[in-house]
Formats: C-alpha cells, sequence, structure tokens
C-alpha cells in the first residue's frame, strides 16, 4: 500500500455534533431547513429562451 | 432511446403534451425501470431487488407509450436506400438465435441510453471477474451476497479488507462509491463486526470530496470550508482510510494494483473490493443516406453524442461555463437530442491530471439523477413546442444554470441513521458569474444528518411513485 490517509490531521466532529446528528428536535428543524432549500434550489431553474 | 432516469422522464412528459396523434416509442433492452441511487442500500442487503425496480411494459401501457424491449444499434438520420425515413435500426437476441433486426421510424430521436459500465477498461475489473459493483440490479445482488458471507466470517474472528472506490483513472460516481463506502462501515458496526474490518475508500480524486464536479465550498459554522474537509472528516470518524488520486491498473483475485499521480505503482490486497467502472457511450453506430459510417459525425471518441457544447480542446484555465450545452440538441441533425449521461460534456469539471507517467487521472463529469431528469423534461418541452408548431425557441438546462440537491446516506437506520444532504449551484462552476468560488453560497450548503435519512429513504419512495406515473406524479419536481 502506499500514499494511504489514515487521517491522523483529519478534521473530526466533536461528540456534541455526533449527538446533534441523531438528536431529533433539532433534526426535525433541519428537515424542515433542507427540503425548504431544496424546494428554493427547484424553484431557481432557469428555462430562457434563445 | 433509454428508460433510465433521462429518458423514462422525457418520454413521460412527451405522452403527457402530445396528443394521441403523435405515437411515442421507447426502445430499452431492460424490461424494469431501476431507481439507481437506490442500489446501494441493494448492494448491502438492506434492500431487495423489487424495491428498486418496477416493470416497464404495463407502465407504459397504461401511459399510452408504445414499449420496445430491445435494444438500439444504429442510427440512419437521413434514412436509407431502402427506407427513405430516419429511423434507427434494433436487435433483438434470443439464445440460441440469430439476432433479429428491425428499423424503428422517427420523427424526433432522443438518446438517453445511459452508460455502457466500460470494465473492460481495466483488466480483471466487474463483476465475474474479481470485484463486485452496485451499478445495476444483478451486480447489487452479487455484491450483497459477498458482503454478507464475509460478516459471517468476520462473527467467527476473521479480520476482513473491504475496498470501495473508482476502478479507473477517469471514472464519475464518487459520490455514489463513497455513499457505498459509509453505508458499508455502518452495516459492519451494526453486525458487530467492526473490529474485524479494515475499511479503505480509493478513489481517482485529487482530494476528497471532489465528487468529479471540482469540488464545492460551503459556508458553515463561521467558515466557508472546501467539501475536502467535510469528506475527510467523515471518512476520519468513521476509521476509513483514504487513498486519492489512485489509476487502478489491474486487479487480480485479493489483489489490486495501482498507479498514482507521483507515478508510483502500488499493490493492495482485499477481500471484497467493490470498484465503480468508468462509463462510455453505449457504442451507437450511426450511417449518412449512402450507408457509409457517420458514427464521428455524431459521437464524440467516447461513445457520447455531441449536442450544442463547445468541444474545442482548450486548457482548464480557459474552461467556461459557456462550454457546457443549453438545448441538448444534436447540431448535425436538429431532430435528435441527447439527454442525461447520453451527451458529450465538452470537458470534465474537475481539473485534469495526469500521472509523470502520462496516466491521466482525475474524475470524470457526473450527471446525476436530477439534472438528467430536468435535461430529459426540458428536451421532451423542445419536441413537443416543436411538433404542436408552438414559434418557441429551443427550452435550455445548462449545468452552468442548473442546480442539484444529492442526498448520499451514511447509515440506514429510521433514528441512527443519517446522510449528507447536500446541494449545489450551479452544478458546474460559473467563475464568470460567481468569481471566488465559482458557485452561489447561499444554495450550496451540505449537513449530515438524521433528516438527510429520512429524505434520502421518502425521495426513494417519491421517485418509485414519479416513475410509475401514477396520480400526482407531474407535481413532484424532477
Amino acid at each position: 500500500m502506499g500514499e494511504i490517509n489514515t487521517n491522523v490531521y483529519a478534521t473530526q466532529p466533536t461528540r456534541f455534533t455526533l449527538f446533534m446528528r441523531t438528536f431529533l428536535p433539532w433534526q426535525l428543524w433541519r428537515f424542515f431547513c433542507i427540503n425548504l432549500t431544496m424546494m428554493l434550489l427547484i424553484g431557481r431553474e432557469k428555462h430562457l429562451h434563445k | 432511446m433509454g428508460a433510465g432516469i433521462a429518458g423514462h422522464t422525457a418520454a413521460s412528459y412527451l405522452r403527457t403534451w402530445l396528443d394521441k396523434t403523435h405515437e411515442v416509442v421507447v426502445v430499452s433492452p431492460q424490461s424494469d425501470y431501476n431507481w439507481v441511487p437506490s442500489n446501494i442500500w441493494l448492494g448491502l442487503g438492506l434492500m431487495t431487488e423489487k424495491q428498486v425496480t418496477f416493470p416497464l411494459a404495463p407502465v407504459y401501457s397504461r401511459a399510452g407509450i408504445r414499449f420496445e424491449q430491445t435494444r438500439a444499434v444504429e442510427i440512419h438520420p437521413e434514412g436509407s436506400v431502402d427506407i427513405p425515413d430516419p429511423h434507427i435500426v434494433v436487435e433483438k437476441r434470443v439464445s440460441g438465435q440469430p439476432a433479429e433486426r428491425s428499423p424503428i421510424n422517427y420523427d424526433y430521436l432522443v438518446n438517453a441510453t445511459g452508460p455502457r459500465l466500460n470494465f473492460d477498461a481495466t483488466e480483471g475489473l466487474g463483476p465475474g471477474k474479481h470485484t463486485v459493483s452496485v451499478c445495476t440490479p444483478d451486480h447489487a445482488n452479487e455484491a450483497a451476497k459477498d458482503f454478507l458471507a464475509l460478516v459471517e466470517l468476520m462473527k467467527v474472528g476473521q479480520r476482513c479488507r473491504f475496498v470501495v472506490g473508482t476502478g479507473h483513472g477517469m471514472c464519475t460516481c464518487e459520490g455514489a462509491a463513497f455513499e457505498y463506502v459509509v453505508n458499508l462501515e455502518f452495516e459492519l458496526r451494526q453486525h458487530g463486526v467492526r473490529d474485524k474490518a479494515e475499511v479503505i475508500f480509493l478513489t481517482n480524486e485529487y482530494e476528497l470530496g471532489d465528487f468529479g464536479m471540482d469540488g464545492a465550498f460551503i459556508r458553515r459554522n463561521g467558515y466557508i470550508t472546501p467539501t475536502n474537509i467535510f469528506t475527510e472528516s467523515v471518512l476520519a470518524e468513521r476509521d476509513i482510510w483514504s487513498i486519492t488520486r489512485a489509476h487502478v491498473r489491474k486487479i487480480e483475485h485479493g489483489r489490486l494494483f495501482y498507479e498514482t499521480l507521483a507515478g508510483e505503482e502500488h499493490e493492495l490486497t482485499f477481500d471484497m473490493a467493490m470498484l465503480l467502472p468508468p462509463f462510455a457511450g453505449v457504442g451507437l453506430q450511426a450511417f449518412d443516406h449512402a450507408g457509409e459510417e457517420i458514427t464521428s459525425k455524431l459521437f464524440a471518441p467516447n461513445g457520447f453524442m455531441k449536442v450544442d457544447a463547445d468541444y474545442t480542446q482548450k486548457p482548464y484555465e480557459q474552461w467556461k461555463a459557456a462550454d457546457w450545452p443549453r438545448t441538448y440538441q444534436c447540431p448535425a441533425y436538429p431532430n435528435i437530442f441527447a439527454a442525461g449521461i447520453a451527451f458529450a460534456p465538452p470537458h470534465a469539471i474537475s481539473r485534469p491530471h495526469t500521472s509523470s507517467k502520462g496516466t491521466p487521472i482525475f474524475a470524470a463529469a457526473p450527471r446525476t439523477g436530477m439534472p438528467s431528469a430536468t435535461i430529459g423534461r426540458v428536451v421532451a418541452r423542445s419536441i413537443a413546442d416543436k411538433l404542436t408548431g408552438k414559434e418557441n425557441p429551443l427550452h435550455t438546462a445548462s449545468m452552468a444554470e442548473l442546480g442539484a440537491a444529492c442526498v448520499a446516506s451514511s447509515g440506514s437506520s429510521l433514528f441512527k441513521g443519517t446522510a449528507a444532504s447536500m446541494t449545489v449551484f450551479p452544478i458546474v462552476p460559473d467563475y464568470e458569474r460567481y468569481p471566488k468560488y465559482g458557485r452561489d453560497l447561499k444554495f450550496t450548503t451540505g449537513e449530515i444528518g438524521l433528516a438527510g435519512h429520512w429524505i434520502k429513504v421518502i425521495l426513494h419512495y417519491m421517485f418509485l411513485y414519479k416513475a410509475k406515473l401514477l396520480p400526482g406524479w407531474r407535481l413532484i419536481p424532477e
């Protein structure tokens, strides 16, 4: 094996960050926010005429 | 031609927008529709084939679309000596019998044939040889069997090494490979055997998080951070090691040989390797009226169809958003369009790199589900407008003007699972419009969490509902 990255210097999440990833109240809020972002993105699609 | 995400979308909208005097025909060698994004879960035994596919014939019959389950092999855009109208030639093979060829005439042709999975580009790559894949339901089923068999071995104490990534220096779909490796690691923990496994992500990307779109910058927690930091972090927290800038040259039973950008040769042993192949066009040939081959007039050397892109060879520093196609119309024959993976990109999105031995090693441009479906719909709109006599110009959907949302699962569980939800706008960076980062940071976002997993599951059921053309399907956006 060569040039393998064993992640020694990689950014690691804190315990709080890991906790929040599956903390239900926070994730319910993020569910709403992510869906809103995606809907706004879809709304931005432009079908321009030549 | 083609009943994947782009072709199926185009056919569905054409049938919706055109009256019954117009015939919509879908030609595909596959009998089933496959929701490819969920093949990741099929490939780990978390879903069955029935959950990611459905038969096309009844859906098309209900919709009034003629379905020919056969393979297109030739395009005759000027007709031929025997058949004056433009037509394609399709080929049906029944085992033990010679292939039967027949013509299908067209007024408008949409090439949505998707990729040829070019396993032959690397010696030993692919199902039936030495690696597994999740590109098709059959492949994913085999991958799941291999994975679960190794889980059983690990449960009795054997140590195993899993290698996941790209099987060639010019692959795309690094996002799918990333999704598979983090799901695989999650499943190893669920099975209680993570301590017996070594998991390695092997990729042709220059940096992790490139994903074939030259990476992205995301505004988060007071910083504008490149995606390689996040991707590296995701792998690090799961103890997944990574090898970047790698071109897999050859694979034998239980070991692979790869070259790096530095020109070094390395060997890596494995118990299971899920390595995606590079893509090529499906190999359609084209002929003029006299029967002379004109394949190079319609297709790039990689087999993808030329459209209204700027194919001038130029260095990375001169690449522009305007190089990318907008209408997907074939310049040689205005009644032919290419949608989804079938169109030839003008160049990659990521910066190209070549090893010191002259081997190109960089990620090819991805065409994910959302832009593929959008392109299919826009091409259908352009054709429908032409057929209904509208004076509208062609409709456009440049990847330099489209956004994309991707949700990459990183562990499937209703309350413990997570997924990386990402949006980018535009897909192809436009440094003239967004000078510093190439993209609008308000709409280029990324985060990991349980919410993403819920979204991924909902999208699975929602897009299968849409693809089955069930009531209200048009209300679901691409």
